[in-house]
Parts: C-alpha cells; sequence; structure tokens
C-alpha cells in the first residue's frame, strides 16, 4: 500500500521540487546580475500557458512519440533511483542500469528533433551527444570505482555503506578525486553553463526546442523539471551519502543545486569541443587517478 | 548420424542444385528457400540428440571424420541456420535482376556448409578441413559485386590465408604432442603439457581465429569486405560469418584447453593471458567503434561496428567470470540479431533508393516507416540501451569487468558504448530524419517478403531484452557442459545476491511511464501535423529549392577532439606494421632469386638437412 501510494506521489512531488528549483535558479541567477527576476513559481506559470497551448505543430508521428518516449524515460529512471523512504525499484534494477535508462530520453528527444527537420534541431542533437561522449566518461568511471572499493553496483547498497561509515563514509570524502571528477561531469550532465551547448539560444536559436510548441515544450519542462532533480539525486546517493530523511535529503539538493549555479551564473558558453576537451583533461585524468589510488 | 549427415548433405544438395540450375533465378531462390528452412527445422530438432558423436564410415589419413553435437554448437547451428533463412527470404526480392547474383544461393550454401562443418566438427582435422571451406566460401561471398568487391576480397584473402597456415601449424604441433586430433582427448591429456608449450599452443590457435573475428590489429580486411559486397551479404557476414572465429575461441579457451589451464597462464602479478587477450578485446571495441563516426557509408558504418562488437564478446570471455562469459555468449547471438536487422533496414532503403551514402539520404521516415522502425530497434540494441537484447549481454559484461575488479576495461567498454550510440544516432538521423530530398517524393515502403525477416527480428531483439531467460537456459547449459559455473537466470534477468536485473519490470516502469505522459498528452489541445517546409528558419521562407538540412560532418567538434590522437597514436601504429610487414615480405622475397642454380642450391641444402634429420630420429 504504502509502495502504491509512493508510485503515484513521487513523480508530482519531485515535479513540484523540481518547478520550484528552476524557479529559484531563474530568481537567484538574476539576482547576481543585478535583475530583479521572475517571481519563483513562474515556471509553474510557463508550463500551464504551453499545456494550453490552441495550437500544437508537429511534424510527424515520432515527433508525437518522442515526447512520450522524453517523459517516460525520465519516470523510469526516476522510480529506480531510491530517495529516502522509497526504494522498491532498486532490487530490480542497480546503477548500471540507471546509467542506461537515463540515456532513453536523451535519444527519445534525438530523434523526435531529428524528425522536424531543422538544422537547428540536430546541430543541437550533435552537440548534445558529444557533449554525451565528454561527460558520460568520467562520470561512469567514477562510479566504477566507487562500486569496485565497494563490490556492489546497487545504488541502494552503495548509499548504505556511505550511512554505515558516517560523515567520514561518504564518497566525496573517502575517494575525494572521484567526488569532483563526478561533481565536473554532473555540470555538464546538467546541461549548465559553461557546457549549455545543446541549448545556445544565441548560436542555434534553442537547438532541439527549435520546433518544439504548446504542448510539446510544456512537456519537454516538466521532464526538465523531473530530470534535473533526478540527476542530481544520482551525485547525492553515490557522493554525498544518500539522505536519511527528507529533510536531510531537499537540504543536499538545495546546496549542490545552488553550487552548481553559482558556477553557470559566472560563466560563458565553452565552444563544442572545447567543452568536450576539458571533460576529457580535467575530470577524466582525476577519475583515473582516484581508481590507480583505489588500485594500489 | 542421420541429422548432423542431413544437415551437412543438404546444404551440399543446395550447392548442387543451384549449380545446375544456374541460369533459372526463380527455381533457385525457391530450391534454397524449401531446403533453408528443412535445415532451419533440422538444427532445431537436433535438441534431443545433443551429447551424441557420429563418424562418417571412411578414413582421411587414418582419421575418422567425426562429428558431435554439444549444447555450444547446438547454439550455433540454430543461429546459423535461422539467420541463413531469414537471409534469403529477405534475397527473393533483394537480389533480383542485380548483375553477379547468378551463383548468389550457391556460395550461400557452401559457406553454411562450410561453416556447420566447422562447429559439428568434434576433432582437429574435420575443424581444419571445414575451416577452408568456410574461408575460401567468405572469399567468394565477398568478391561478388563489382570490382572493388574483388579488390576487397583479395584483401581478406591475404588474411585467410595467413589465419589457415596458423592453424594448420597449430594442428601439427597438437597432433605431434598429443598423438589424436580429438578435442576430448586433447583435453584429456592437457594437464600433461608444460605450461610454455600450453601458452604457446593457445596463442597459436587464439591468433588464428582472432584473425578470423577480426580482432583490433588484424581487422583491417572486414570494414571494406563486407561492405562492398551485396547488402544481404553484408548482413549475413557480420551476423554469423565472423562470430564463427569466436566460436573457436570459447571452443579452444573452454572446451579443448579449459578455464583452469588458461588461468595458470600468468605473466606478471594480474597480468595472465586472459588479462592479455581483454587488452586486445578493449582495443578491439574503441578503435573501431570511433572510426565509424567518420564514415560517410551506411553499410561500411556497420560493418565497423561489427568489428567493434566482437570486442564485447571477447572481453566477456576474457573476464572468466559466468556472468561475463554468459555475456559474451549471448552477445554473439544479440548482435546477430540486430545487426542483421540493421543491415536488412539500409539493405531496404538501398533497394528503393539505389544508394546507401548518408550524406544525400534524409526524411525517408515518411516514406518507409517500417524499415525505420526496423533500423529503431536495431539501434537502440546495438547502442545497448533498455529494453532491446543488446543492452542484456552488455550489462552482464559491464557488471563482470566491475566486479571482477577490471576498471580499466570496463570503462573501455562504456567509451565503445558511447562512440557506438553516436554512430548510430547519425545512421539513423542521415537516413530516415532530416529534410526529404525532393528525388525520393515517390519513394514506396518495401514488399511483404522484405519486411517478414524485419518483423521477426525486430521480435527477437525486443523479445530477448525483455525476456533474456529464453536464451540464457540454453547458455547456462552450454557453461556446464564446459565445466564453468552456470549463470543463476530467471526469465526476465538474473538473480543475484546484489544488484539484480529483472527486465520485465524496467519495461513495464517505461510503458508506464509512456502511459502517464500520454494523459498528459491528451490534457493539450489537438496537435496539427505540418509538412518539412513549414519550419523555422530565422523569418526567411523555404521551398523545394531550399536544403535545409544538417548531415554532413555530424560531429566534426568531436572529430576535431580526436583526431590528434588518431593521428599520432593509430596511424603511426598502422604504418609502422605495414612497414615492418614490408620489410620482412622483402626478405623472404628475396629467396626466390629467379636463377636456376640458387634453386639447385636450396634443394641440395634441403637434401642433406632432411637426411641429416632422418639419421637422428632413425
Amino acid at each position: 500500500m504504502n509502495t502504491v501510494l509512493w508510485i503515484v506521489f513521487l513523480p508530482i512531488l519531485l515535479f513540484v521540487i523540481g518547478t520550484f528549483m528552476l524557479g529559484y535558479s531563474r530568481k537567484y541567477v538574476a539576482r547576481i546580475e543585478r535583475r530583479y527576476g521572475p517571481p519563483i513559481q513562474q515556471v509553474f506559470y510557463d508550463i500551464f500557458k504551453l499545456m494550453s497551448k490552441k495550437t500544437n505543430i508537429s511534424h510527424g508521428w515520432m515527433h508525437d512519440f518522442a515526447i512520450l518516449m522524453l517523459l517516460g524515460g525520465t519516470l523510469l529512471t526516476m522510480y529506480f533511483v531510491p530517495v529516502p523512504g522509497f526504494h522498491f525499484f532498486a532490487q530490480y534494477g542497480d546503477m548500471l542500469v540507471i546509467m542506461y535508462i537515463l540515456l532513453i530520453p536523451a535519444l527519445g528527444m534525438a530523434l523526435g528533433v531529428g524528425e522536424t527537420a531543422n538544422p537547428n534541431g540536430s546541430i543541437g542533437i550533435s552537440r548534445a551527444l558529444m557533449m554525451l561522449a565528454g561527460y558520460d566518461i568520467p562520470f561512469v568511471l567514477t562510479f566504477i570505482g566507487f562500486a569496485m572499493i565497494n563490490h556492489t553496483t546497487s545504488m541502494y547498497e552503495l548509499i548504505q555503506v556511505q550511512q554505515a561509515g558516517g560523515f567520514a563514509g561518504w564518497g566525496l570524502i573517502s575517494q575525494p578525486l572521484l567526488g569532483i571528477a563526478a561533481l565536473i561531469a554532473l555540470q555538464g550532465m546538467l546541461g549548465e553553463k559553461p557546457f549549455e551547448v545543446m541549448v545556445a539560444p544565441h548560436e542555434i536559436a534553442t537547438g532541439p526546442m527549435t520546433e518544439m510548441g504548446g504542448k510539446f515544450l510544456g512537456i519537454m519542462m516538466i521532464q526538465h523539471a523531473i530530470s534535473i532533480v533526478v540527476e542530481l539525486t544520482i551525485y547525492i546517493n553515490l557522493f554525498l551519502g544518500g539522505a536519511v530523511n527528507w529533510f536531510d535529503y531537499l537540504l543536499k539538493l538545495f546546496i549542490l543545486f545552488t553550487a552548481l549555479i553559482s558556477v553557470n551564473a559566472v560563466f560563458g558558453r565553452f565552444r563544442t569541443d572545447d567543452a568536450v576537451r576539458f571533460m576529457w583533461k580535467i575530470p577524466l585524468p582525476l577519475a583515473i587517478i582516484g581508481i590507480l589510488f583505489i588500485i594500489f | 548420424m542421420s541429422i548432423v549427415s542431413n544437415l551437412l548433405l543438404l546444404t551440399l544438395l543446395g550447392v548442387l542444385l543451384n549449380v545446375i540450375f544456374y541460369k533459372s533465378e526463380v527455381v533457385q531462390k525457391y530450391i534454397s528457400l524449401i531446403i533453408f528452412a528443412i535445415l532451419t527445422y533440422l538444427s532445431i530438432v537436433m535438441y534431443p540428440l545433443v551429447g551424441s558423436h557420429f563418424e562418417i564410415p571412411f578414413l582421411i589419413a587414418g582419421q575418422h571424420i567425426g562429428f558431435t553435437i554439444t549444447y555450444l554448437n547446438y547454439y550455433f547451428a540454430l543461429m546459423i541456420t535461422g539467420i541463413t533463412l531469414l537471409t534469403v527470404i529477405f534475397s527473393l526480392k533483394f537480389i533480383k535482376g542485380k548483375e553477379g547474383n547468378t551463383h548468389y544461393y550457391t556460395v550461400l550454401f557452401l559457406k553454411t556448409f562450410g561453416m556447420l562443418g566447422v562447429i559439428l566438427s568434434s576433432d582437429l582435422l574435420t575443424f581444419f578441413v571445414f575451416w577452408e571451406i568456410m574461408s575460401w566460401s567468405t572469399f567468394a561471398l565477398m568478391s561478388t559485386g563489382g570490382e572493388p568487391a574483388h579488390r576487397s576480397a583479395f584483401k581478406y584473402f591475404v588474411f585467410a590465408v595467413t589465419a589457415s597456415m596458423i592453424l594448420m601449424a597449430g594442428v601439427i604441433l597438437s597432433y605431434s604432442l598429443f598423438g589424436s586430433f580429438d578435442f576430448a582427448v586433447i583435453h584429456g591429456k592437457m594437464a600433461s603439457l608444460s605450461l610454455p608449450m600450453t601458452g604457446f599452443l593457445l596463442t597459436i590457435f587464439i591468433t588464428s581465429f582472432s584473425i578470423e573475428s577480426a580482432v583490433f590489429p588484424v581487422h583491417s580486411w572486414l570494414p571494406d569486405g563486407y561492405s562492398n559486397t551485396f547488402t544481404t551479404f553484408t548482413a549475413y557476414l557480420s551476423g554469423i560469418s565472423t562470430r564463427i572465429g569466436i566460436y573457436g575461441i570459447i571452443l579452444f579457451l573452454f572446451g579443448v584447453f579449459g578455464i583452469q589451464t588458461v588461468d595458470k597462464l600468468g605473466i606478471i602479478g594480474k597480468i595472465n593471458f586472459r588479462y592479455v587477450f581483454g587488452i586486445f578485446a578493449a582495443l578491439t571495441m574503441i578503435v573501431p567503434t570511433f572510426t565509424a563516426l567518420y564514415q560517410h557509408d551506411a553499410k561500411k558504418l556497420i560493418a565497423w561496428h561489427s568489428v567493434g562488437q566482437g570486442g564485447y564478446m571477447l572481453i566477456g570471455l576474457a573476464s572468466g567470470s559466468a556472468l561475463g562469459i554468459a555475456g559474451g555468449m549471448f552477445h554473439v547471438l544479440n548482435h546477430m540479431a540486430y545487426v542483421v536487422l540493421i543491415v536488412f533496414a539500409i539493405a531496404s532503403v538501398e533497394y528503393r533508393t539505389g544508394t546507401t551514402n548518408l550524406n544525400k539520404l534524409g526524411g525517408l521516415i515518411k516514406k518507409m516507416p517500417v524499415s525505420y522502425l526496423a533500423l529503431l530497434f536495431g539501434i537502440i540494441g546495438l547502442a545497448g540501451l533498455p529494453p532491446m537484447n543488446g543492452f542484456v549481454s552488455k550489462w552482464f559484461i559491464y557488471r563482470a569487468l566491475i566486479l571482477g575488479g577490471y576498471p580499466f576495461l570496463a570503462i573501455a567498454a562504456v567509451i565503445g558504448t558511447l562512440g557506438t550510440i553516436l554512430s548510430v544516432y547519425k545512421l539513423i538521423h542521415n537516413m530516415f530524419l532530416g529534410q526529404l530530398p525532393e528525388r525520393y517524393n515517390d519513394v514506396k515502403e518495401v514488399g511483404f517478403s522484405m519486411q517478414l525477416p524485419m518483423w521477426i527480428l525486430m521480435i527477437v531483439v525486443l523479445g530477448l531484452g525483455v525476456y533474456p531467460g529464453l536464451a540464457m537456459g540454453l547458455i547456462a547449459k552450454i557453461q556446464v557442459s564446459l565445466g564453468l559455473a552456470a549463470v543463476p537466470y530467471a526469465l526476465h534477468g538474473i538473480k543475484a545476491a546484489s544488484g539484480q536485473l529483472d527486465m520485465l519490470v524496467v519495461s513495464a516502469v517505461f510503458i508506464g511511464g509512456i502511459a502517464v505522459t500520454w494523459i498528459i498528452y491528451l490534457l493539450g489541445n489537438r496537435r496539427k501535423h505540418v509538412g518539412q517546409y513549414n519550419n523555422y528558419a530565422g523569418g526567411n521562407f523555404l521551398n523545394k529549392s531550399v536544403a535545409y538540412n544538417f548531415n554532413y560532418e555530424f560531429y566534426a567538434a568531436l572529430e576535431h577532439v580526436i583526431d590528434p590522437y588518431r593521428k599520432k597514436i593509430i596511424e603511426r601504429t598502422e604504418r609502422g606494421i605495414a612497414s615492418v610487414t614490408d620489410a620482412v615480405s622483402e626478405y623472404i622475397r628475396r629467396i626466390y632469386t629467379g636463377m636456376i642454380n640458387t634453386y639447385g642450391i636450396y634443394v641440395v641444402t634441403a637434401f642433406v638437412v632432411t637426411i641429416i634429420i632422418l639419421k637422428e630420429l632413425i
């Protein structure tokens, strides 16, 4: 019964958290830039407006289905990532499963955007995939190292191992090199500056979103809100000792997110090749050195 | 006796009938269809005979020609006959009226004959004889399809002859060591062999099979050879032909030598024979996969992936754990299913548009939705994303590598997967997505006989992804029969102490997620489909004469990053190997001076040396 309630309310809960986080991020960046910024619930208004648009333009059935694959894949990932009090699905799929179901929404979007036949969209996808090759290699490497020390690939067990060790047991404290490498990779995964090459409004007219409008864009925003929370939760679970209760969880989410958007607020955008090169020159060697420490 | 000889005789009958009726394409195709259907049926009903041994009642050099049915070769026989049947069904329309198709089915039968012989043989001599038949028919398959095919088939020929010579050296050496050709006898006497000799013998066999399965430094024959021939042959060759090399490796590593013997072959510390093998496998995953990114031809792109995916199978076998070996074997089946599916989709596009050039196609999703769906299923499998089959076997391999303590081999697997995702998106985008060129406006979907194999393979790719237990049952039996630990499998995944996998739950949650999204989607107003010229163009107007597409140099920025490494490491190494081979060949060539008195001296020397050796022996 409890599980059913979680299954029903978890998406709604994470959606609300994610939307407020996006609103908070807009406000936070605005204050840094000495603007007033939109109200914190602005993202809700945007989604509501987009969902109730009268005309919704689509370029074909893959375009329609892509949007289902996008949010569907994100919901799938969300259920497999443990949050405090809910880890029912952790027994059916480990961190490796999560690593690869994380790519389903990206693939869905890529296919849909491809069908819109807009070169800006295609360039955005090409950039997103190249960026994926950049950040995913160090990120997965840190996970491999962390899983190897603890002899498990289950995310839930990794949380328990960390919590048993107290504060010193946190991944970031016990394996600082891996933790830092994953943190930089996380910035790329969230697509925040300086790794915001995929959207790049001034260069490619928001890339994948160019031909997305109305309810399509609305669902993309819902997905964005949930996926940000899920990706941050993965980092919290792997390197910040998971979360004991919801207060702990929200606090960690808030601190981590603030740290990342602070970087986002003061940086410009890398060129795509520089972004990939950065990922392979800084976090990747860090992760490799971290693993060499584990082996020897 | 009956089924094995029936299988082999039927394929020979197929060769014969096709040679007789070489003028009539219609007769050829129905004969082939019927015989391959019977062959598939026979290999399915072979199951109760597993464990039996047959001999053909005449002797060659005092040796019986022996065949045996084990779980391992049952698995491979099923794959061979099944995929050949699908290839034949697909070919019925595809090769109609194509130039050089006279001997299409003949070489297909010959190749199947060779492969079935190799996998069913129970001794080294039979194995070698059929291996030769198989190599020659591969050469014949590759050389159909015009001048470029001849050239690239010749490249294969050089490699295949080298591989055969190495294999022959291994066969002779093991006969002189063990006094028998029989696999079981050799396996029994293996423990008495000294370790350096075991290592030497194993290296000989593995080198030979590595050439056939295109492991990294000796892979260069494959991409050209596979992509210049008929597209259906590309499917057939990359689906099953290369994997006979993997069969050889499985058989010799675990069946003939045995994992205990192989594990004794240590070099330094943790670095042992398997580990070195794993490093080659890792290079096979990374280098060809990233080479695939640069390709502009769909067939060539897939041919490079066919090299790269072999690395996954090998690295799974090299991991040495039950999970890894199961992953490696399972990946052979999975790879066959999705790669053939992908190439069939490419062949359909080629059939309708006449090209596989990725820079010239685009937007075909509107015209060929079934082929698009086939390619989509195939690339999700190839990229290894849930819920398709490729994910499951790759999951086994990643997990075996991580828990076995091989982090760098594991990361090689991950790098390979990322490279795969990138290049397969380029493949599907440039063919089916983006702008549809005007010249393809009246392209139609392919007919039923070409769709049917694609639908079957789509079901296989998805079915094995959601219910991996269907194949894992057989694989677990193979593992037990080879003296390995079996994987604790369930119908939809793996039951392990930590971090299980249940593909049914993953797929169900995914479908649930899609359903929820669909409800949200329906809450909005109805969507309207618009044409491709109704598009954002920065305020400009689009029409038929405007090319509004992005597909040329799809990953320019990434190529910019990789290029220096590629030039420095790969090209320099290849040039180095080439110049060494050149120099050695030049020395060998000098033996043939072309002067009669030099040859006379050779003959006399050889005679004297032989007499001395004979005297020593007697």
